[in-house]
């Protein structure tokens, strides 16, 4: 028997069973894999809890172990449906064709993601269908996100939950509420899945703690809810790959590989172009050139090489490639010189050193403005959470660089 | 008597878990001694899981992590050598790398119990289920069965436990479990009391095999040409006696649990007057039993067989059960390149089942599902559709394949 190749190939939707609430949960590999986690099985707890049928799954070909990449888990609700159909359903793939409601865990995520090599970056909003939700924990407004997401040909929901990210480590959540304020804005949001008054009583029987009954219902009065209309968001440039016929490829695993390559310059290194992981990244490095003293440190220690050598010893990152882990900005020894920048101040990947050249004194101011005067302390697994400190002023622009 | 007796509690909670995680209930639940690991996708759940019960103080044990499997599988061996109730466990290319300790575990009638998470063998390097891994002990000696449920890994676990260390039996046993759709996907069970496991599952006892100062003993030395046939026989007469001892250990199970598995060794779903049984292992069976249902709607008289034990092979009641229909669709996640009409393994043992059968059903193959492709509702409707019409020379057929049917057999990819 053979299957039309459509069907592996992405065109197809199954006609599910109408009875199925299928949720997508994205969220970034080690920072949210416990919040994620939770999440679904707060999920499928709290609508088993009122005689529903539920599980959970994660998306199997994940790896939730590297640093900030794409990640979902999934959660099944039915009301009508027993164990074996419900899974027989919704757990016979080892991804959703569709999600009736998708939850962003990261709001930087709305840039797209690539979770794997060779299947290119794809919209967050790729799973919703008309009449859906996708959800963001974020400071920004409705509009400014609904502008980054791919254009469809129907109307759906965009909703936000006021709040920042929660970051934390591979093995822990730090306990901050998020996990209990997403189940309060689902219940605003799909009420099908969960009602409040089911989350409420979920919450307070699990914690009994009434903080923690406060902070879901914060949330569900919270949650600000915008249209979608086919006039809003972008043309994706999203291909979905074609996969070949067994007799279509060569024997013996071969696949064609990056040529060994380099120039000076901007995007001067050869780099692999099926699996460039950008949208790992929650924040991107800015660097003042100016201020460069040529040290040679954040190239030689980028763990993703994502720095090109320039003719005048400065040296350029390829924002396609850096996931954004922070290592440049923690070796760099000039004082501001690398900063670490919400990935969502920008809103393109070109060379940061073409710019300068360009015009050198608008490109730190324009990158001052984005950086503000906030800095972050990293303090990795200390679990305390962000700190923060506020400078007086930016490091003024050295007209001639650094000799 | 009967008024002083203590109701112990069965069942101490529901819990959200996977088949991992229901399997390391079982281990916690059954006390284990010696837990050797090394991790690999997807069988690491299983690791995670345990190192969260002994950092919880829920569990002691002595958790070693080796350095590869082959020493994991080493240790688990030792150690149930010396009375340790062991636990082991990969999957795929890990499964293999042990592949030197799994048949001395096996020859030296060792009762480790071991997970397989089924996983694709490398290369490539896929995640996904093939049943090729765990199939590669089936001639070994070692006990090997499918679970379908995070439920049925728990009581499994339990119940291999209570088999392999039956001293009648004395052989290691692999609980199998298909990567991805069973190990990472969580439903809501039910995790038993240590009361009532501890009712079901006696300690381990190795009796005078034990290797201990006091009890000087020296396991598998060389032997010369006199003795090895004599060994191999020792063992097929375990091998056969252990079927008695599964049938016993889930009575009891039943009893003791209030579950309710009727044959060990395969689930039956509406296979009562059905002209056309499909056969298979694993999570396929929550598609197929749905297809069979949708299909029965319609009125057609199909049923499915969920294998459970694998080794020992259900050779007599399968053939009974198989052998009153007309037609027989096997569903094979491995491959068997040039056997027996490039069928899968489990087409040519059911083939073989069924050769001395009065009523022989004609039997047909389908490859499915391997490095973790879907095996969907409707494929198993094609499957049973395929299986009703084709001919009698057709005999193997791949479900889910990208295939193209025109144009030449072998075109090149462009570089």
């Amino acid at each position: 028997m053979t299957q039309s190749l459509a069907k592996h190939t992405g065109s197809h939707s199954r006609k599910e069973a109408k009875d199925i609430h299928r949720v997508e949960i994205n969220y970034r590999g080690i920072f949210q894999k416990r919040l994620g986690y939770n999440i679904s099985h707060d999920i499928v707890y709290a609508a088993h809890s009122e005689g529903k049928t539920a599980f959970s799954n994660g998306r199997y070909s994940d790896d939730p172990q590297r640093n900030g990449i794409p990640c979902a888990n999934f959660a099944f609700v039915s009301k009508s449906l027993g164990e074996e159909e419900l899974e027989a359903i919704a757990s016979a793939k080892m991804d959703v064709d569709e999600a009736d409601l998708v939850l962003v865990l990261d709001d930087t995520l709305a840039k797209g993601l690539e979770p794997w090599g060779h299947y290119g970056i794809r919209p967050i909003n790729q799973k919703v269908v008309e009449g859906s939700t996708i959800l963001f924990v974020s400071r920004r407004k409705p509009e400014e996100l609904k502008k980054l997401l791919e254009k469809k040909p129907f109307k759906y929901n965009l909703a936000v939950l006021p709040g920042d990210r929660s970051f934390a480590g591979l093995w822990y959540y730090r306990d901050d509420n998020s996990d209990i304020r997403f189940l309060g804005a689902v219940a605003r949001i799909a009420p099908q899945v969960l009602d409040i008054e089911t989350v409420v009583n979920y919450v307070r029987n699990k914690y009994k703690d009434e903080k923690r009954v406060e902070a879901a219902k914060e949330a569900f009065d919270s949650v600000v809810i915008n249209e979608v209309t086919p006039d809003d968001g972008m043309v994706w440039p999203y291909e979905k790959p074609v996969l070949p016929a067994w007799q279509d490829f060569d024997e013996g695993i071969v696949v064609k590989s990056v040529k060994r390559g380099f120039k000076m310059g901007p995007r001067g290194q050869n780099r692999n172009p099926d699996f460039k992981r950008g949208t790992s990244k929650t924040q991107r490095p800015v660097v003042r050139f100016d201020t460069c003293i040529k040290c040679t440190l954040c190239w030689y220690d980028c763990p993703d090489e994502c720095f090109d050598p320039t003719p005048d010893g400065l040296f350029d990152i390829n924002y396609e490639y850096c996931t954004g882990c922070g290592r440049c900005a923690q070796v760099c020894p000039v004082n501001d010189c690398i900063v670490m920048v919400d990935e969502l101040k920008f809103d393109n990947t070109k060379s940061p050193w073409e710019q300068y050249t360009k015009n050198p004194e608008q490109y730190v101011r324009v990158m001052e403005e984005k950086k503000g005067l906030t800095r972050e302390v990293p303090s990795p697994v200390t679990g305390k959470g962000e700190q923060f400190i506020e400078l007086k002023s930016s490091v003024p622009f050295k007209a001639k660089g650094v000799k | 008597m009967a008024a002083t007796m203590k109701q112990t509690k069965v069942y101490d909670r529901e819990e959200l878990a996977s088949g991992t995680d229901g399997v390391a209930q079982a281990v916690r639940l059954a006390d284990v001694d010696v837990f050797a690991a090394y991790p690999i996708r997807p069988y690491t759940g299983v690791m995670d899981r345990l190192a969260k019960f002994i950092a919880d103080g829920k569990f002691d044990a002595e958790y070693i992590i080796a350095d590869g499997e082959h020493s994991q599988f080493e240790i688990g061996k030792h150690a149930s050598s010396v009375g340790a109730r062991a636990f082991v466990g990969s999957s795929g290319t890990g499964w293999l790398y042990a592949m030197e300790a799994l048949a001395t575990t096996a020859t030296d009638r060792l009762p480790v119990v071991a997970l397989v998470g089924n996983r694709a063998l490398d290369d490539p390097g896929a995640f996904g289920v093939e049943h090729n891994d765990a199939m590669l002990v089936r001639d070994l000696g070692w006990l090997v069965v499918w679970v379908s449920t995070a439920q049925e890994a728990l009581d499994t676990t339990l119940i291999a436990y209570r088999v392999a260390e039956d001293p009648t039996v004395l052989m290691p046993c692999a609980v199998a479990m298909d990567g991805g759709y069973l190990t990472h996907s969580e439903h809501i069970i039910r995790v038993p009391t240590k009361e009532s496991v501890s009712k079901f599952l006696p300690r381990y006892n190795l009796g005078k095999r034990v290797m201990h100062p006091d009890n000087p003993v020296s396991i598998a030395p060389q032997i010369n040409e006199d003795w090895c046939m004599e060994i191999r026989r020792q063992n097929w007469e375990a091998a056969k006696r252990a079927k008695e001892v599964i049938y016993k250990a889930y009575k009891e199970f039943n009893s003791v649990f209030g579950s309710n598995y009727t044959n060990p060794f395969f689930d039956e779903h509406m296979t009562s007057g059905a002209e056309t049984i499909v056969i298979g292992m694993g999570t396929v069976s929550s598609a197929a039993k749905v297809a069979v249902n949708r299909l029965r709607e319609k009125g057609e008289k199909v049923g499915f067989i969920k294998l459970r034990w694998f080794r020992p092979f259900p050779t007599e009641e399968l053939r009974k059960a198989l052998s009153r229909a007309k037609r027989v669709a096997v569903i094979d996640r491995d491959f068997a390149h040039g056997g027996p009409d490039d069928g899968g393994v489990l087409y040519n043992e059911v083939r073989s089942v069924l050769f001395d059968a009065k009523n022989k059903p004609k039997v047909v193959d389908f490859i499915a599902g391997l490095g973790g492709r879907e095996i969907s509702i409707e494929d198993v409707m094609e499957v049973v559709s395929i299986t009703k019409k084709c001919k009698a020379d057709e005999r193997v057929h791949w479900v889910g394949l990208r295939e193209r049917k025109t144009g030449g057999t072998h075109v090149r990819m462009k570089r």
